[in-house]
């Protein structure tokens, strides 16, 4: 019965899923209750709770959803696609480029709109830098990738060092939370949405073959996958993920990293099950962490990334230490 | 050969004596005393405050290089400079031969300021957190650059320009402000900042006065739950409405009902020196044509 070990895991993370994004949208600076929430989406209230709940906060909560999702998406298509565990949406630079992108129009006094351009037109950039420089002039392998990424992902350090160094006192704290990854000002969150929709319709037909190419790209070939062109289909669709979840948000760390191996380590390894789990269960731990990030020592704020660090790390080591 | 040696030795000595003998103190904002053997003649400013301030104290003759971003006065744009606040070229330092160096505590690294003092350069910290501060600070640089007479006027007139104000103002009708610093990240300012002081001595109430930290971060629904009648920022750059023309879609903010959205000149609001007096000023005439709109 693999299809019912499939469908019930699922079904129990989107109904968390929407009873998570519900009360996220309950709570806040101001408290209102499910009450009032649901009273709101009928159509009543008051300007302002209409104002708080539709215009802010629920834009909010579906943002966070949505990079979340992309994020831990994007991570577990890394970790098959280079066959190593420590590989997550970053790993080959891609938020270097976004961030240097995004970094540079701040300094230049954009904000807004410009930022986020320039962001995914930088993490568009480190992906075609790195696509070409790995493909070079000989064969192009998982390993020769992850090289090729680390040493780019270095370089755009070294351009964020440089940035901040020459950047005026008042303009750091900006640069400083974008890097840090922040959701008070993701915009629309539909994009993402359906960037993380489109994905998973994409990769879905393809779990059959990503579980033969985790186990390596020989084994892969021999089975009759065409290892070459699902590799760079896998490359691809991750860093297009990464680069819509850090335009919205900047760099968030460690959702890609660590909600792969949780779910791994809690569902097995079957990416037909393990891809779609990720987008639900990303975006429900990135929308508890922001929720508490805006209301713990509410009205201050806390980014973002700091909470998801502070809620996997305990979870993921847990998680590590009962698994045999 | 040797008498002749100890002759001059103690007439170096006698030569000193008078230097000796009015030795100028100050107390900083660290809480220590700097005493110098006689009044600083090399002054190296590390920060745009800490210039403005010396240059007020009468002493701008006397400082021989300044911290990056002082443009004011414009004189001090012609001095050298010796690098960012925050990371000071100290050979640059050392090669102007100070013999007086005035640091910011909210911008310089204390590190680096103590190892200027122990190659010997004696250093004076500032920080203005009430307006009483700033006064102060200039008649202390005055004490220690010899400058007293010119460092009085000044002094005594931001002194009176104050307290004018506070009168003015004292039975003023409350208005709710918000003061925008930034807006990605969106921040404020609580109480016990300089211009959250401001806005209360023009009459108004900080909505994010309470709040513990003196740059706090908070979201936009915070802002929109407190319900400010009055909102002011200097903007990103000086005469960018940017922010403010953000706000106005939230039609059921009461600063945008009342059409209360200002924006102030940056550098004379933000910068602790005797122009924040014309900034105040500003900042007061300001709420009050705010609470004509309300």
């Amino acid at each position: 019965m693999p299809g019912s070990s499939i469908v019930r895991p699922l079904a129990g993370l989107v109904l968390l899923s929407i009873l998570v994004m519900m009360f996220a949208v309950t709570v806040g600076s101001a408290q209102s209750g499910m009450f009032k929430v649901l009273w709101v989406f009928s159509g009543g209230g008051t300007g302002l709770e209409r104002t708080l709940i539709l215009d802010l906060r629920l834009p909010r909560v579906l943002s966070a959803f949505a990079v979340g999702g992309l994020l831990s998406v994007a991570g577990a298509l890394m970790q098959v696609l280079l066959r190593n565990p420590l590989a997550d949406p970053y790993v080959l630079g891609l938020s270097g480029g976004a961030a240097v992108g995004a970094l540079l129009a701040m300094l230049a006094g954009m904000g807004g709109f410009v930022v986020s351009g320039s962001a995914f037109a930088g993490a568009l950039l480190a992906t075609l830098l790195v696509f070409g420089l790995a493909h070079g002039s000989g064969s192009w392998t998982p390993s020769r990738l992850l090289l090729t990424g680390v040493v780019v992902a270095a370089g755009w350090g070294a351009l964020i060092t440089l940035i901040l160094a020459m950047t005026p006192a008042a303009r750091l704290p900006g640069m400083l939370y974008w890097l840090m990854g922040d959701l008070s000002h993701s915009g629309q969150p539909w994009p993402g949405l359906l960037v993380l929709l489109l994905a998973c319709l994409l990769v879905l037909p393809l779990g059959r073959s990503l579980n033969v190419l985790a186990r390596g790209s020989l084994q892969a070939a021999a089975l009759g996958v065409a290892v070459r062109p699902l590799e760079w289909l896998v490359y691809l669709l991750a860093s297009l993920l990464t680069a819509t979840a850090v335009t919205m948000a900047g760099a968030v760390g460690f959702v890609g990293l660590v909600v792969p191996h949780m779910l791994r380590l809690v569902l097995g390894n079957d990416q037909r099950l393990i891809l779609p789990a990720c987008a639900l269960a990303g975006g429900i731990l990135l929308v508890l962490a922001d929720t508490l990030g805006r209301t713990v020592i509410a009205p201050e704020q806390l980014p973002v990334g700091v909470i998801t660090a502070l809620l996997g790390v305990p979870t993921f080591l847990y998680l590590l230490y009962r698994s045999r | 050969m040797w008498r002749g040696c100890s002759l001059m030795l103690t007439g170096m000595l006698l030569a000193l004596m008078p230097a000796l003998a009015r030795a100028i103190c100050a107390d900083d904002a660290l809480g220590r005393e700097l005493c110098l053997a006689g009044p600083a003649a090399r002054i190296v400013s590390l920060s745009p405050g800490a210039t403005e301030l010396l240059f007020s104290a009468g002493a701008g003759s006397k400082v021989v290089g300044v911290g990056a971003w002082s443009d004011y006065p414009p004189e001090a744009e012609q001095l050298p400079r010796v690098g960012d606040s925050s990371r000071l070229d100290l050979e640059a330092i050392v090669a102007l031969r100070p013999d007086l160096l005035v640091a910011w505590v909210d911008g310089n690294s204390r590190q680096q300021v103590e190892r200027l003092e122990q190659l010997g350069l004696p250093a004076f910290w500032l920080a203005p957190r009430e307006f009483e501060d700033i006064p102060r600070a200039i008649e202390s640089l005055a004490v220690l650059a010899g400058t007293e007479q010119p460092a009085q006027a000044e002094a005594q007139a931001f002194r009176a320009g104050i307290r004018q104000l506070e009168l003015r103002y004292q039975n003023a009708g409350p208005v709710r402000v918000f003061y925008q610093v930034w807006d990605q990240p969106l921040m404020t300012i609580n109480r016990d900042e300089l211009i959250g002081k401001a806005i209360e001595l023009c009459g108004g109430i900080n909505v994010f006065g309470h709040l513990p930290r003196l740059v706090p971060r908070i979201s936009k629904e915070a802002v929109l739950q407190a319900a400010p009648e009055v909102i002011v920022t200097s903007g990103r750059e000086p005469g960018d409405r940017q922010w403010l023309q953000a706000w106005q879609s939230y039609d059921s903010l009461p600063a945008v009902v009342a059409d209360n959205l200002f924006l102030e000149p940056p550098d004379i609001l933000a910068r602790p020196t005797v122009r924040m007096l014309d900034g105040v000023t500003h900042l007061c005439q300001t709420l009050e044509t705010a609470r004509a709109r309300l």
